[in-house]
């Protein structure tokens, strides 16, 4: 789709994630044995044909670009046009903080969303768990003369969101702010279609009233002026990622044949960077029970109810239950871990005994050693 | 752009003792272990040893390797000066052009290529081999000896060497005879068929050869005898590790079999990684009612059965109660609920219907062997295929 250009936010610090974000964005937030949250994202412009992408970041950002390189595994390593690495440009020199919302972000880069060459542009969040297939709202923006359409959920998640309420007429009348529960409106994913001179013309408007917030200042006020907002309803998994709590459930969702049906299609594959090319050994003793298991590991122990990452060591008499091991994790002879989230690199020596809960799994931080 | 040494891999035949496997593709586009092609161990040794320029000489059904290859990113032979080229026969103006008639006549008729880099010598590289070799050592020896042609062999035992093509060395240690699956082999030492030639020399050979009417046009049987008669030197380069054929469906079977083993040839070396185009697929992911053992699975896969010492590649689907044992599964084949599937091999695509049952343990008799369907087959619920028997693409089972 030549006329749209892709927007993806991976600034978000979202400090609910605790210590899984000691050193990386939300956005770059290890997920399903194998992959990163933004690769859904990524995915989903490439897999609707859009290869020009701008990524804005702000701090903490070498693990995003150390995944995402030149773009190459979302075939946007392009002569021309491509993807963009956007860490902050335009901000002025007291700003040391972070990003206060959405619109300030935008600013900050306001020269790059400027010289976009596209009609429309595609906004989405780095750290939205969610294959979306963009093609529908893509067309149907074109042809509604809507100037924003919103992508929203089929269902209403669990955290604070925001709502949009429809009209008689089809459009958006008003948006509702931080709603949870059961309610009036449209979840929103915090997707949008928007058309070039929209954005624009919000971000300097804020700009001058010193305002931030995409939804809270810049939507309402463009409903309030009556602009034409349409909504397009994603059927399918979708789960922003803000919280431990929000990434070990939407983890384990990927154990239900459902969910990965809805988030790994055959039509629209996930692409991500290119590991290692090595199958997962299974030994003679290992036993494994609705897991996802990546590449390149060594299952001799036993696992259920996990997500093991590439290069993860599971040793004999080791058992695991309801576990996320990341990358590289190594579980000694015999040990025995419950409803833990294993960063990168960690490992466990022999006999270790992690007893977490569902409602409060135990986050061992990068590297550590127990 | 001067070369020091580029690489000549030979990927055109058939490997017809593949039978069903290699009905519609090349050998060396065969799926092996897992995540792999044959071709794949070649080119990774090449890109580890720094040989980054590979001629892949091409004819029997290219279609499926040469989309494979592509141009040779996964294995980072995409440089600038150099690179992978898929070198198919050609016609020439006034020539009717010609299929290549035997390995010598394939690189005879690609001098061409050759001459464009400049190099000081040539690695001739076999498409059906699954080995880990630094090809940069024999390089550094076949330079030190000033060899005309080092070739790589390899010890077997003696009864054995009835089998291989034997290099006998001269007090110099230099070869000086080489005999084709000899009765009363004199040396233990096997030729791998992976040579390294100085090109000015194998440049003279091969327009002798091509101008001999009588010559069969084959590295093995013409060019090396051509130049032990001549008096070139010719040195046997040692190669110490794990090598095997995989041109016979028992070779096949054992060689996957053997990926099981990480002593015998150890994949998760990150020093020197073979390198493959993979699918982009998820996580395996094993069910409720799975039991794996001893095996390797890959990304894509569904197991809900039970696996034991097998090999199963990207997106191979295994259903409940279904029974998979000492067997190959190449990519996307299916084995539905309670089916069983043991000592086989099964090729892309293919479904073994839910009840059906391939292959069988060995019964100790000359007459079993292992089991093969070719891709794209569905095999019917409720049938049988015996031990040893080749079930091609297109046939009712």
């Amino acid at each position: 789709m030549k006329d749209f250009h892709g927007i993806i936010f991976a600034y978000s610090a979202a400090p609910e994630l605790r210590d899984l974000v000691g050193a990386r964005t939300a956005a770059s937030l290890p997920f399903c044995g194998r992959y990163r949250l933004i690769d859904f994202a990524l995915s989903s412009m490439r897999n609707a044909g859009i290869l020009d992408v701008g990524i804005i970041m702000q701090r903490d950002y070498q693990s995003l670009l150390d995944h995402i390189g030149s773009g190459k595994a979302w075939d946007m390593s392009r002569r021309t046009g491509g993807l963009r690495m956007l860490p902050p440009f335009g901000l002025p020199e007291y700003h040391t903080g972070n990003y206060t919302g959405t619109i300030e972000a935008l600013n900050a880069v306001a020269t790059y969303i400027r010289d976009i060459p596209q009609k429309y542009l595609v906004l989405l969040l780095g750290n939205m768990c969610a294959n979306i297939d963009l093609l529908p709202p893509m067309r149907q923006h074109r042809r509604s003369g809507a100037e924003i359409t919103a992508i929203c959920a089929d269902h209403n998640p669990p955290d604070s969101h925001h709502r949009y309420v429809v009209g008689e007429d089809g459009l958006v009348k008003q948006i509702l702010f931080d709603r949870t529960g059961e309610g009036e409106g449209l979840p929103s994913l915090e997707g949008y279609i928007i058309n070039k001179d929209t954005l624009l013309k919000m971000m300097d408007q804020c700009k001058a009233r010193n305002q931030y917030s995409f939804h809270k200042n810049a939507v309402a006020a463009f409903l309030a002026e009556g602009g034409k907002m349409d909504t397009y309803v994603h059927p399918g998994y979708a789960v922003a990622i803000r919280s431990v709590e929000a990434y070990y459930q939407a983890s384990m969702d990927m154990l239900k044949t459902e969910y990965r049906r809805q988030m790994f299609p055959a039509d629209r594959p996930v692409r991500t960077k290119a590991h290692e090319e090595v199958s997962t050994y299974y030994g003679e003793a290992a036993v494994s029970r609705n897991s996802l298991v990546a590449d390149n590991c060594k299952i001799e122990g036993s696992i259920e109810n996990c997500i093991i990452f590439s290069g993860a060591r599971i040793e004999k008499g080791a058992r695991l239950r309801n576990c996320i091991v990341m990358r590289g994790g190594i579980v000694g002879a015999n040990a025995d871990l419950d409803y833990v989230i294993a960063d990168k690199y960690c490992s466990f020596s022999a006999g270790t005994v992690l007893t977490g809960n569902s409602r409060l799994p135990i986050v061992v931080p990068k590297g550590v050693s127990i | 752009m001067k070369k020091n040494c580029i690489a000549m891999l030979l990927a055109g035949g058939q490997g017809s003792r593949l039978y069903a496997l290699t009905q519609k593709v090349a050998k060396p586009s065969v799926p092996f272990g897992g995540k792999y092609r044959i071709i794949d161990f070649p080119l990774s040794n090449c890109a580890n040893s720094g040989i980054d320029t590979v001629g892949v000489l091409t004819q029997y059904r290219p279609l499926q390797l040469n989309s494979y290859i592509g141009n040779g990113q996964p294995w980072d032979l995409d440089p600038a000066d150099g690179g992978v080229y898929i070198l198919p026969p050609y016609q020439s103006a006034g020539e009717k052009g010609s299929w290549f008639s035997g390995t010598a006549n394939a690189i005879y008729q690609n001098i061409g290529f050759i001459e464009a880099y400049d190099p000081d010598n040539v690695l001739i590289l076999s498409g059906d081999h699954i080995y880990k070799m630094d090809y940069s050592d024999m390089l550094r020896e076949h330079i030190e000896r000033e060899a005309a042609c080092t070739i790589s062999v390899l010890q077997v035992s003696m009864e054995e060497a009835t089998r291989f093509g034997i290099m006998n060395l001269g007090e110099d240690g230099y070869v000086n005879q080489f005999e084709e699956k000899p009765k009363q082999p004199k040396s233990d030492l096997a030729s791998m068929g992976i040579y390294i030639f100085n090109w000015k020399k194998l440049r003279e050979y091969l327009i002798a050869d091509e101008n001999d009417p009588n010559s069969s046009k084959d590295f093995g049987k013409n060019i090396i005898p051509n130049m032990l008669a001549a008096g070139e030197k010719l040195w046997p380069y040692r190669f110490k590790g794990y090598w095997r054929d995989v041109g016979t469906i028992t070779s096949l079977w054992d060689a996957n079999m053997d990926m099981l083993s990480p002593d015998l040839i150890n994949l998760y070396d990150p020093s020197w990684p073979i390198s493959s185009r993979s699918p982009v697929c998820p996580p395996h992911y094993a069910g409720e009612s799975a039991e794996i053992i001893h095996s390797i699975v890959t990304e894509g896969c569904e197991v809900n059965g039970h696996v034991e010492n097998s090999v199963l590649s990207p997106n191979v689907i295994i259903g409940q109660g279904a029974t998979v044992n000492y067997s190959v599964l190449m990519p996307g084949a299916v084995v539905e609920n309670g089916a069983i599937v043991e000592y086989a091999i099964v090729g892309e695509n293919t479904v073994v219907h839910s009840g059906a049952h391939v292959g069988a343990a060995p019964d100790g008799t000359d007459a079993w062997g292992v089991a093969t369907c070719g891709p794209d087959i569905e095999i019917r619920s409720g049938a049988a295929v015996p031990s040893g028997a080749m079930i091609y693409t297109g046939e009712e089972v």
